[in-house]
This record gives structure tokens, C-alpha cells and sequence, in this order.
């Protein structure tokens, strides 16, 4: 039993240890996201780091993502998403939704 | 850009409104000093702003990863104020622990403030080095904040004037509601952090409510409304709800009993 439970903790950790999570950048310039679409594969988890080259705060935002944050002017910020499902999850500035759109596309 | 501004300063404001209008309800039945409110929203307003200033150097901490900790930390702690002023309000009418319910009170609505405020300053202040766009937002602001204010007030005068029981209900009701937002936005917050794992939602109910509209906004500045939920999320708000009704439930049950 103490055996399995040691396999089980070992799994969970070498997992998290071993697979180093993809890192994904996205920079916002003049209130647009560059690359404004990404793509990633399924089940897997990404790190994102969205750099604001901008003056203003910006709010990165996603409903389908359940994400959420300030990206401070001229600043970065690390933002965790997925693992996902296959399909098509929009984000936006929410400072500035006209022009900050973009999605993540999971293949 | 204005309308934009009114949800968003409106959101923001809602939350701060709704625990400040509960609070000053309880104070206003049961006799108890609100002079502890406007120390609150100083010490808060202040915070706010060193925060939102320092916002650069907070995101950086923890591997990038600071703002969501910290503002888990903030909803977590607003969580356990309600947890703790819900059960030594059920002991209002002994007399005791007023004391103590007026700090918690100021713990509650100090963090809140420091939460939202941070947040609006933040905002506007983007727009301070856009001539075209500053007034629009300010405008915007001032209304989503009118009605964010307005709303409170209207919860205010409906517990102060409702019967004592259905009073009561109505307040029992609202810090559950202001309770469970903490919780589901903390959760979200740690899963953003990657804290806790990320899980698949659970259900899907974007499309009976989106998220994007008004009727979606003002559910999750209310009662924490998330469309797609994570099994954590759920069994967390069950979880944090279900403390706080079996805590309020002995507190009251234990006040009531004649004492010897």
C-alpha cells in the first residue's frame, strides 16, 4: 500500500518536475496583441507571458479561459492557461477591447 | 469606450458597495458606532494606491505571479470576515463582542477597498496620457460608480427597513453571496497562478448566461457567476458556504440558550 502511495506522490511530482511547461510570449503594442492569435496543443499547460510595451495598464482578459489580469504599463506578467480542449478560446484587452483582441487556437 | 468604463468601474464598485451596505445596515439596527467606516476607506484607499503604484515591482514577486496571490490572499481574507462577523452577529443581542465586530468590519471593508480601488486607479490612470479617451472614461466611471453606489444604498434601506427577520434573512443571504464571489475569485486566481492545478470545467452554462453581458457581469460581481466552473471551484464555494451557515447556525443556537 505504502509502495503504491510512494509511486503515486513520485508520478505526480516528476511530472510537474520533468515536464517544463511550454512558454508562449505576447507582447501588446498601441493597444494590440502581437502574435494576436496563438496556437497551442491540447491538454497541455502553457505559461504566458504578456509583456505591455504600452504607457497604459492593460487587463488581460478571457471569459473562455477563465483569466484574468492587469498587465502594468511598460511591465510583464506571467499568466498559467490550460490544459485546454481542442477548440477556439478568445482573450481581449479589457482596457481596451476595440483594438486588443485576440485567441488561443487548441489543436 | 464610456460604456466600457461604466461596467468596469461598476464591477468594481459593487462588490466594496454591497459589504459596506450590509455592514452599515447591521450597525444602523443594532445600535453599533459606524465611526470605524471612514477609518477603513482611508487606510483602504490609501493601500489601494501605494499597490497600484508598486503593481510593476507586486507582479514580479513569486516567479510573475504575485498580483494573483496577493489579491487570492485579499479575497480570501474579505471570505473570512464575513465568516467570522456572520457568526458573532448571531450574538448581537447578548451584548458582547461588539467590540470585535466593529474590527472585523474594518478588516472587511479595509481589504475590499484595497481590492477595488486598486484596480480603478489602475484603470484610469491609463488613460491619464490619452487627452481623447480621458474624459469619456471619467464619465463612464463616475456613472458605474453612481450605480454601484445607488445599488448599495437601495440594499441599505431595504435590510434597515424590512421586519428584523426578514431584515436578517436578507443580510444573512447577501454576506453569502458577497462570501462565495471571495472564494470562487480566489480559486481562479491560484489556478491563473498555477498554485493549484487547472482542471477541466465542470458544466457550461454560457449559454443560458454569458458571461459578456450585463445580466453575467452583475451575477459575478454579486455572487461570483462563472460560466465554466472547475470542480475545485465548486466543491470550494460548497465548502466555504456550507462553514459559514453550520458556524452561524452554533453561534446563534449557543447565544439563544439561557445562560447559567
Amino acid at each position: 500500500m505504502s509502495r503504491y502511495l510512494l509511486l503515486t506522490v513520485l508520478t505526480l511530482f516528476s511530472h510537474s518536475l520533468l515536464a517544463a511547461t511550454p512558454i508562449i510570449e505576447i507582447e501588446i503594442r498601441d493597444h494590440l496583441f502581437y502574435p494576436a492569435e496563438i496556437t497551442i496543443p491540447a491538454d497541455t499547460k502553457i505559461k504566458l507571458i504578456i509583456i505591455n510595451t504600452d504607457n497604459a495598464a492593460e487587463e488581460f482578459e478571457s471569459y473562455e479561459m477563465n483569466r484574468e489580469k492587469v498587465i502594468p504599463a511598460g511591465s510583464k506578467g506571467v499568466v498559467f492557461i490550460g490544459p485546454l480542449r481542442a477548440g477556439e478560446y478568445p482573450f481581449f484587452g479589457e482596457f481596451f477591447p476595440k483594438t486588443a483582441q485576440g485567441k488561443v487556437i487548441v489543436k | 469606450m464610456l460604456l466600457n468604463a461604466v461596467i468596469i468601474i461598476l464591477r468594481e464598485v459593487i462588490e466594496a458597495s454591497l459589504l459596506i451596505s450590509i455592514f452599515m445596515a447591521f450597525c444602523q439596527t443594532y445600535n453599533v458606532s459606524r465611526r470605524w467606516l471612514i477609518l477603513a476607506l482611508a487606510i483602504g484607499l490609501s493601500t489601494a494606491a501605494l499597490y497600484a503604484v508598486n503593481i510593476s515591482i507586486v507582479s514580479q514577486w513569486l516567479d510573475g505571479v504575485g498580483q494573483e496571490v496577493i489579491n487570492a490572499s485579499i479575497h480570501i481574507m474579505v471570505y473570512l470576515v464575513l465568516l467570522v462577523f456572520l457568526t458573532l452577529a448571531m450574538t448581537i443581542k447578548t451584548g458582547r463582542n461588539r467590540p470585535l465586530i466593529m474590527l472585523v468590519m474594518l478588516i472587511g471593508v479595509t481589504f475590499a477597498s484595497i481590492r477595488e480601488g486598486s484596480e480603478i486607479i489602475l484603470y484610469i490612470h491609463g488613460f491619464v496620457g490619452i487627452p481623447e479617451l480621458l474624459p469619456p472614461v471619467l464619465m463612464g466611471g463616475v456613472i458605474g460608480a453612481g450605480i454601484g453606489l445607488s445599488v448599495g444604498v437601495l440594499f441599505y434601506y431595504l435590510l434597515v427597513n424590512l421586519s428584523s427577520k426578514h431584515g436578517a434573512q436578507l443580510g444573512i443571504l447577501l454576506c453569502l453571496c458577497v462570501a462565495g464571489g471571495m472564494i470562487l475569485q480566489a480559486t481562479q486566481l491560484l489556478s491563473q497562478a498555477d498554485w493549484i492545478a487547472s482542471q477541466y470545467p465542470l458544466w457550461d452554462t454560457s449559454m443560458w448566461i454569458n458571461e459578456r453581458s450585463v445580466i453575467g457581469q452583475l451575477l459575478y460581481a454579486l455572487v461570483g457567476y462563472e460560466a465554466t466552473p472547475m470542480p475545485i471551484q465548486v466543491i470550494s464555494y460548497i465548502s466555504a458556504l456550507s462553514l459559514m451557515i453550520m458556524s452561524a447556525a452554533f453561534s446563534y443556537i449557543h447565544s439563544s440558550r439561557p445562560q447559567s
